[in-house]
């Protein structure tokens, strides 16, 4: 087990440092500099040479690169161009924080509601509660989440005025985010549930399970739905990146200092450190989600062995 | 096996709640202070609540180049002059200023008693740091020509070639400051309300290092107010400097200025009394033009048609003509943009300082671009007779909602007037400009906003050949340049007003380089009792004079 995760950590440097090279080079091939060029362009030439030697941006590109990557393994991901003089790992520290609250919660409450309205729908199929569970899981994929978040906004927020508007002041202020967020999942949750459920609850085993006279809750919890909860641990690894990792439209309506538009703000400024630091940190958190999920396989399915754990 | 993996699945669990609480925690203990006063936004007496549309870039007088981060430093700080109501330069942290009869030396009296925020005195020494740490690539605004390009010596310093004691600015005592100019320069007082030109405490600065600028702890603060709040993505809450040496006038005690990028939040905000003051989009402004509580400001940013002088169809000036002829700013502005902007009829907007007393600019201003669509067919006809054929045009321009807006209306206009066919090649910022400098255009949508209240910002752009020229449109005109040259050492404000007028015309009406569209504004609705709320021409909000009834 220790050997598998140490092999899956050695993948993690391999993929990461495939990931910053490509991205290294891509970014640089953007047009513009990540400066003002109606201000820089009225500077005299020594001026101008000046301010591209102090950001090391004279060098050729192989020396930045080799620079960056020594810095990277020091710990030391630059400082932005956007946000001028701020470390990019305090940025995206700063960031991720809110983004990962409301993700968090949005997982949360969207994997509950969305299991148990799964099972209801499985449960009780073709009666109007499965109806009922399948209309709600249509209409949550099929609205954008920033709809949702518009709607909850102005209904909860503005008309009834049972939750903030908008602003990051206080724990309430989360909550609209992360209900738009949940909405989404709910939906995806619940419709694996169901399916999953169903083919579940057609087995041999669930018919022995009623005649030896178990419970219904017990033979649902215990038998069907551990049975059928795999393919949503796959997706889940998905969600939760999508989701912790920030949502453009739903932060900026909420006005949530997250981390959703950094990225396409970075990229419009051609900020190419904090670009860089990002897609790093992105990548890490992908490829760590990867992992646990795999690990979170073979607890809940033990007929399932991680590859290398046999050895 | 199975305990050890569900042990580490547990102690993730913890960890993620955890970094979900600290998150929370983190912005609530400076947060929840602020709900408090949220609550009365609307309703109290001394406290306002406002936004910016984009975060706050950085704090660092140095760093700071936009009107985000400008929005905050002007009110925290404070050069010799400020910006009144009019936009006006009145005495700020100057009390006096002489200037000798060639205008090019300024001597400066600070007022007696000046303090930092943290009760060191401020002292002219101070503008002398910060001045010359302007005037070099220290300063990551890329600003120093602001500074360079009037003060002697400055750009021989800013290069390494001269010594700091060379550079004309002396501070002989605490309290006096001596500038000396290159060229006369009307508009050096305007040139003081810019935060560039603000003061900064040495000693602060040198001990803050790298973190300088950002936090609230790292900052120091001469203006009428201080920050117990900052969150670059969040905002600011603003409270007012006790040590401020005119806080007897400052009436408000503290103003909160959010960070929200969507239109409709801020409406929302707005409506519920939690802000107050929001900027309208062109579809709002029709449901509220009746409004008592609307109003509009026009900024000094002109957004512009840049043809390209050298390129297939557009080098015929009759071509030109005819397309500048052939587009109705009224209508742009009025109808399709109706934001609050204005239409343009020459690249200054006139309501600019002319340098001379009492005059604004467009007293100067004449024969400039026009709306006649008989003219411009006339044009059309001698332009294609000239090139044999009639040409093929397109117009590079940026892909954001309003560019692509005021380029399908140009489009549309041209088709309409002259009954040509013009391609649009909207394309993101960076690249539409690298295809300008590239000369590969041949008409683009370009705007310029003014570094400082005078003409010249705008006229000598097309006269500075440092620039990479396809951006200006390969235009090289040595007539041009001289009266660019004339007008900066010309020492009678009337005269120099009068060359920098006729050099506009020959720029729009005689060469049709350019073709001037809008000035950019905006409109917004603001509380009624708020009052003396104002955002100057340069495009700063200016929160000294606020009152709330």
């Amino acid at each position: 087990m220790n050997r598998y995760i140490l092999k899956r950590l050695v993948y993690l440097a391999v993929t990461l440092l495939v990931i910053t090279t490509l991205t290294f080079f891509l970014m640089h091939s953007l047009p513009g500099t990540p400066f003002d060029e109606d201000k820089i362009s009225r500077l005299s030439a020594a001026q101008q040479q000046q301010i591209y030697a102090s950001y090391g941006l004279d060098k050729p590109l192989y020396i930045q690169f080799f620079r960056y990557l020594t810095n990277m393994f020091k710990g030391d991901f630059g400082t932005s161009t956007l946000y001028l003089g701020m470390p990019v790992s305090r940025i995206v520290l700063n960031r991720i924080l809110p983004s990962a609250l409301i993700g968090f919660q949005a997982v949360l409450f969207g994997v509950v509601i969305g299991l148990v309205l799964g099972i209801i729908a499985a449960y009780r199929h073709n009666t109007s509660m499965d109806y009922m569970t399948m209309i709600i899981s249509v209409l949550g994929i099929s609205i954008p989440n920033f709809v949702v978040a518009a709607l909850l906004q102005y209904f909860l927020g503005f008309k009834l005025g049972w939750f903030p508007v908008a602003y990051w002041e206080s724990y309430a202020n989360s909550i609209l985010p992360s209900l738009a967020l949940s909405f989404g999942v709910i939906a995806q949750i619940a419709r694996f549930i169901r399916t999953e459920m169903l083919s579940v609850l057609q087995q041999d085993y669930i018919l022995m399970a009623q005649s030896k006279g178990l419970s219904p809750a017990k033979i649902l919890v215990k038998h069907a739905l551990r049975n059928s909860i795999l393919p949503v641990v796959t997706i889940l690894g998905s969600i939760v990146v999508n989701l912790l990792t920030g949502s453009l439209a739903v932060e900026s309506i909420y006005s949530v200092p997250g981390i959703g538009s950094l990225f396409v703000d970075t990229i419009k400024a051609n900020d190419y450190s904090t670009i860089l630091g990002l897609t790093v940190f992105y990548s890490a958190f992908y490829v760590v989600v990867i992992l646990i999920i795999d690990i979170l396989y073979c607890l809940i399915d033990p007929r399932i062995r991680l590859a290398s754990a046999k050895e | 096996m199975k305990k050890a993996i569900k042990s580490v699945i547990a102690a993730l669990l913890v960890v993620s709640t955890l970094a979900g609480c600290s998150s929370f925690t983190g912005t609530q203990s400076s947060g929840t202070a602020a709900q408090g006063e949220s609550a009365s936004a609307g309703s109290g007496k001394d406290s306002i609540t406002l936004y910016l549309k984009n975060e706050i870039p950085t704090l660092n007088q140095f760093s700071a180049s936009d009107n985000i981060a400008f929005a905050v430093l002007n009110n925290i700080s404070e050069g010799l002059y400020r910006l009144d109501k009019e936009n006006q330069p009145q005495p700020a942290l100057a009390k006096d200023v002489t200037i000798s009869d060639d205008q090019l030396t300024y001597t400066f009296t600070l007022r007696d008693g000046l303090k930092w925020s943290n009760g060191e005195p401020l002292t002219s020494k101070d503008f002398q740091f910060a001045w010359l740490r302007q005037m070099t690539a220290d300063a990551r605004n890329n600003y120093s020509f602001i500074m360079t390009d009037y003060i002697t010596n400055a750009l021989e310093y800013s290069e390494g070639k001269a010594t700091a004691d060379k550079v004309g600015l002396e501070a002989p005592d605490d309290t006096t400051l001596v500038v000396h100019l290159k060229a006369p320069t009307p508009y050096f007082l305007f040139l003081t309300t810019f935060v560039p030109y603000f003061p900064q405490n040495e000693a602060f600065f040198q001990k803050q290092g790298d973190n300088f600028g950002l936090g609230k702890d790292n900052l120091i603060y001469s203006g009428p107010f201080t920050i117990s709040q900052y969150d670059a993505a969040s905002g600011v809450t603003l409270v007012k400097n006790d040590n401020y040496w005119d806080a007897d006038n400052v009436k408000i005690s503290s103003a909160k200025i959010k960070i929200i990028k969507e239109q409709s939040t801020a409406m929302n905000l707005y409506k519920a009394g939690q802000l107050d003051r929001v900027e309208l989009s062109s579809a709002e402004v029709p449901s509220y033009k009746e409004d008592p509580e609307f109003s509009t400001n026009t900024i000094f940013r002109t957004q512009f048609l840049q043809i390209n002088t050298t390129a297939e169809g557009t080098k015929n000036v009759n071509i030109r003509k005819a397309i500048s002829c052939a587009i109705d700013n009224d209508l742009l502005a009025n109808t399709i943009l109706n934001n609050g902007s204005e239409a343009a009829v020459g690249v200054v907007p006139g309501t600019m300082s002319s340098g001379v007393t009492g005059k604004k600019f467009s007293s100067f201003q004449n024969g400039l671009k026009t709306f006649d669509v008989a003219k411009a067919k006339e044009y059309w006809k001698k332009g294609v007779a000239e090139l044999g054929k009639e040409p093929q045009l397109s117009i590079v321009l940026d892909d954001d909602t309003e560019t692509k807006d005021v380029g399908t209306f140009i489009q549309s206009q041209l088709k309409d007037n002259l009954g040509i066919d013009v391609t649009l090649d909207s394309k993101t910022k960076e690249a539409r400009r690298t295809l300008m400098k590239s000369s590969d255009y041949q008409m683009g949508v370009n705007a310029w906003g003014a570094d400082y209240d005078d003409a010249m910002t705008y006229i000598q752009l097309w006269a500075d050949h440092s620039v990479i020229n396809g951006f200006r449109g390969n235009f090289i005109d040595e007539s041009y340049d001289k009266a660019i040259s004339d007008a900066k050492a010309e020492v009678d404000t009337e005269k120099r007003a009068e060359i920098l007028a006729s050099a506009e015309k020959y720029l729009i009406s005689d060469q049709t380089v350019i073709v001037p569209l809008y000035y950019m504004g905006s409109a917004y609705l603001t509380k009624s009792n708020v009052k003396d709320l104002f955002v100057t021409h340069a495009g700063t909000l200016e929160l000294k004079h606020v009152s709330v009834q």
